[in-house]
């Protein structure tokens, strides 16, 4: 039997470990499975990489075990470990220990944990700013649907320092008219990378799919930021409301097309 | 002679201070206000007791309006529901606090003022809820100069201020009515001109400067000022006296803190 | 894209609504869209019969698209349903006697009809509405300012508005116009620009049913943007039903 290909990613926020990943998948021709380890309650990345790139399956902790028992050949496997991490302490199931391990960092970054721990070191993107203690933040926002103009001012409010001082903040949100927005900040780049996932628009009530939101920062407002995302959701009427809205308006357009 | 006119304080009593020291520097002759004394803001009542001390001529804005009424700020001028939740945690705060002779004062404000050829309102000459701003259509701006038959119109409500001059306007009409021949009319007005005179306690300029405006009645010179104060002390009244904190982040910013206008001339059918 | 025949005011009188629908249908170019504005009741007993008679167009009739008028308004704001509470200018206008008369003329069941009309309609670049878009009172005649003709149709950014408040058949063209422009803000100043106004038009459709005998009502091609008013005598002693153009 082939050894399994593994690899495990790790790397410093924002670095780019996910895009890295993404990178891989498309280059290579064989099937690819995903997993984000502790991710807790949050699955931003996992969320965005299966609605974004075909043919990546994104699995659970539960779901590997059963695949390391009987795996595909040819198959790569992708683990993402999280900044929080403690990288000493991960014990890996036998049939992983002959893993490849890949930091994905900032340039100029020598000498750190991950130099010790890593076998290849790859370049990521430019940190431009440390936290001496970033904390992390996530919240699962499933089932709830968010005004859309509301969660943009929420956004440019927490990016820009309302809140605390962010280094990094992704979510995953369903918005009003049905669709399910990816939004990605890293401090020091300008621009929130915002882009509307490749899934389809729910519009039959409170949306059965991801979504939710991870903050890393320092001196964070929790409780103004869990109230802010609340004032952010919308009832059950309005969500009724303009889910009716877009129906009709697909509807009209359906009818003008035929 | 000059006038001062100033708008939109919105309970912020330090910026209300800097402005009248800069109003007095300037020697100005006259002082009008365009109404919005209260809401969002930390000092309401001391606001409004300085506008009465002074004696200031104040029509009523639409927040004056609110508070008198009981009423809640139609949710076409919040762009979100989001603004909308912050705008009635602001009216309810004011609600609670505002004394009464203070809530008399403000129903009694009158709904425009006027001194020979100039006009003062709150929004428009229609209505105390229409934003006129800089983008309207420059002969709806007409129409509204010219309903005052003043020649100069002062107004708040957008938070920023601007000067426009509308001139040599002209419009020529064709007429056909059943029974009579067909005539031709023609429309011309003289120079008129819009002055938004900003807002001193709520900026929306991108800067946390109060901004009123002078008019020289001998140059025929129109400025418009930006004054410095120190808002940091309003930032800590707000926390301090449990209005959202995020009005103190907004407010050194020169961001709204809850309602914009969208739509320039969308009136609010309340 | 075929005609449209505009009307308003036809004021509870179903022998004029008949006759207009009698013209409509006598005509060489097709009628294809029925704008009613408004005024379709009054306070007469007949005004339930005429609501029937719009809510059922034959089979060679068009169906009618209808707003509300004045007298509409004044309805609902007896029923508690209008934009303000009292009926001030109903008893300014007609006295407080005519409460009643209007409570009385039009059955329960007509007010929700009434209820779910709009209050102006769009159609192509043209605002078809009772008064205007300020209110259902506001009258536009052929000697309502320029600038405030030119302010009520720049509101809802419409080439044509047709409106039925005043009664009259006319044709009110702003043919050209401009203005000189200038802005100073805290960061900068513009220099001024010339703005030229749209070609627009403001048109009287005329009323239907308040003079007896007689009916006036408004037909427009969108194509070529031509309006031409009708005229349509109605009613015993008049011979055959006779229009004129």
């Amino acid at each position: 039997m082939q050894p399994l290909n593994i690899t495990l990613v790790a790397g410093s926020i924002g670095a780019g470990k996910t895009t890295w990943i993404q990178q891989q998948v498309h280059t290579t021709a064989e099937t690819a499975i995903y997993l984000s380890l502790d991710a807790g309650e949050t699955a931003v990345d996992s969320t965005y990489l299966a609605a974004e790139v075909p043919g990546l399956t994104v699995l659970s902790a539960v779901q590997l075990a059963n695949f390391l028992e009987h795996p595909t050949d040819g198959c790569v496997v992708y683990l993402e470990l999280g900044f929080h991490i403690d990288l000493n302490s991960i014990i890996l199931p036998d049939p992983m220990a002959d893993c490849r391990r890949v930091a994905v960092l900032p340039p100029g970054t020598r000498h750190t944990e991950w130099h010790g721990w890593a076998d290849v070191v790859v370049t990521g993107a430019e940190a431009s700013i440390t936290l001496r203690q970033p904390h992390l933040w996530r919240s699962a926002l499933s089932g709830q649907v968010l005004d859309s103009a509301s969660l943009n001012t929420f956004w440019y409010e927490l990016t820009n320092g309302a809140y605390g001082t962010i280094q990094r903040a992704k979510g995953i949100f369903d918005v009003a008219d049905g669709r399910s927005l990816y939004f990605d900040f890293v401090a020091g780049l300008p621009e929130t990378t915002d882009m509307e996932l490749n899934l389809p628009r729910w519009l039959n009530g409170r949306p059965d799919r991801f979504s939710g939101t991870e903050i890393v920062g320092e001196a964070l407002d929790q409780t103004a930021i869990a109230q802010t995302l609340k004032d952010c959701c919308l009832d059950e009427q309005a969500i009724a409301y303009y889910q009716q809205q877009i129906k009709d308006l697909i509807e009209q357009q359906g009818e003008e097309v035929a | 002679m000059k006038v001062a006119v100033m708008s939109c304080i919105h309970g912020n009593y330090e910026a209300l201070n800097a402005v009248l020291s800069d109003i007095d520097n300037q020697n100005a002759d006259k002082i009008y206000c365009l109404g919005d004394l209260v809401g969002y803001g930390p000092h309401p009542n001391a606001v409004v007791e300085m506008i009465r001390a002074l004696d200031i001529p104040t029509c009523q804005g639409c927040w004056d309006e609110d508070i008198v009424e009981g009423l809640n700020s139609c949710e076409c001028s919040y762009p979100s529901v989001l603004a909308e939740k912050r705008g009635k945690l602001a009216h309810d705060w004011t609600n609670q606090v505002i004394h009464p002779e203070v809530r008399e004062f403000l129903a009694q404000l009158p709904l425009s003022l006027r001194d020979e050829n100039l006009c003062f309102v709150h929004g428009s000459p229609h209505n105390q809820h229409e934003y006129l701003l800089p983008e309207v259509d420059a002969f709806v701006a007409m129409e509204r100069v010219l309903a005052t038959g003043a020649d100069i119109l002062f107004c708040g409500h957008t938070h920023v201020p601007y000067v426009r001059s509308l001139d040599a306007g002209q419009l020529q009409i064709r007429v056909k009515s059943t029974g009579t021949t067909e005539r031709d009319v023609s429309f011309s007005a003289p120079l008129k001109r819009i002055v938004n005179a900003g807002s001193v306690g709520e900026p929306r300029h991108g800067r946390p400067n109060a901004t009123y405006v002078i008019y020289d009645t001998d140059a025929d010179q129109i400025t418009l000022r930006e004054v410095e104060y120190d808002y940091q002390k309003t930032c800590a009244a707000i926390i301090d006296n449990g209005l959202p904190p995020i009005f103190a982040w907004r407010l050194a910013r020169g961001l709204e803190f809850a309602e914009r206008a969208d739509d320039p001339t969308h009136v609010c059918e309340r | 894209m075929n005609d449209w025949a505009i009307l308003s005011g036809i004021e509870g009188n179903l022998a004029a609504y008949e006759a207009v629908l009698a013209d409509i249908k006598r005509l060489r170019q097709p009628v294809e869209e029925l704008y009613i504005l408004g005024d379709v009741i009054a306070p007469t007993a007949e005004s339930e019969q005429v609501i029937q008679r719009v809510r059922s167009p034959q089979q060679n009739e068009p169906v009618p698209q209808v707003c509300q008028g004045w007298w509409e308004e004044q309805l609902l704001i007896l029923h508690g349903l209008g934009r303000t509470g009292e009926p001030t200018e109903l008893i300014e206008r007609y006295g407080i006697e005519m409460v009643k008369t209007l409570w009385d003329a039009i059955p329960r069941e007509m007010v929700e009809w009434v209820r779910s009309l709009d209050f102006g309609l769009f159609e192509l670049d043209c605002l078809l509405i009772h008064g205007s878009s300020v209110s259902v009172s506001d009258e536009l005649t052929p000697d309502t300012p320029a600038i405030q003709m030119l302010d009520r149709l720049m509101r809802m950014d419409a080439n044509t508005l047709f409106c039925g408040r005043s009664g009259l058949t006319f044709q009110y063209e702003i043919q050209q116009g401009t203005v000189t422009s200038s802005m100073t803000t805290l960061d900068r100043s513009t220099s001024p620009q010339a703005i030229a106004v749209k070609p627009r038009q403001v048109v009287g459709v005329g009323n239907v049913g308040r003079l007896p005998g007689q009916a006036s009502y408004a037909l427009y091609r969108p194509n070529s943007n031509q309006v031409e008013f009708r005229t349509v005598r109605y009613g015993a002693g008049k011979g055959f039903q006779r229009a004129s153009p």
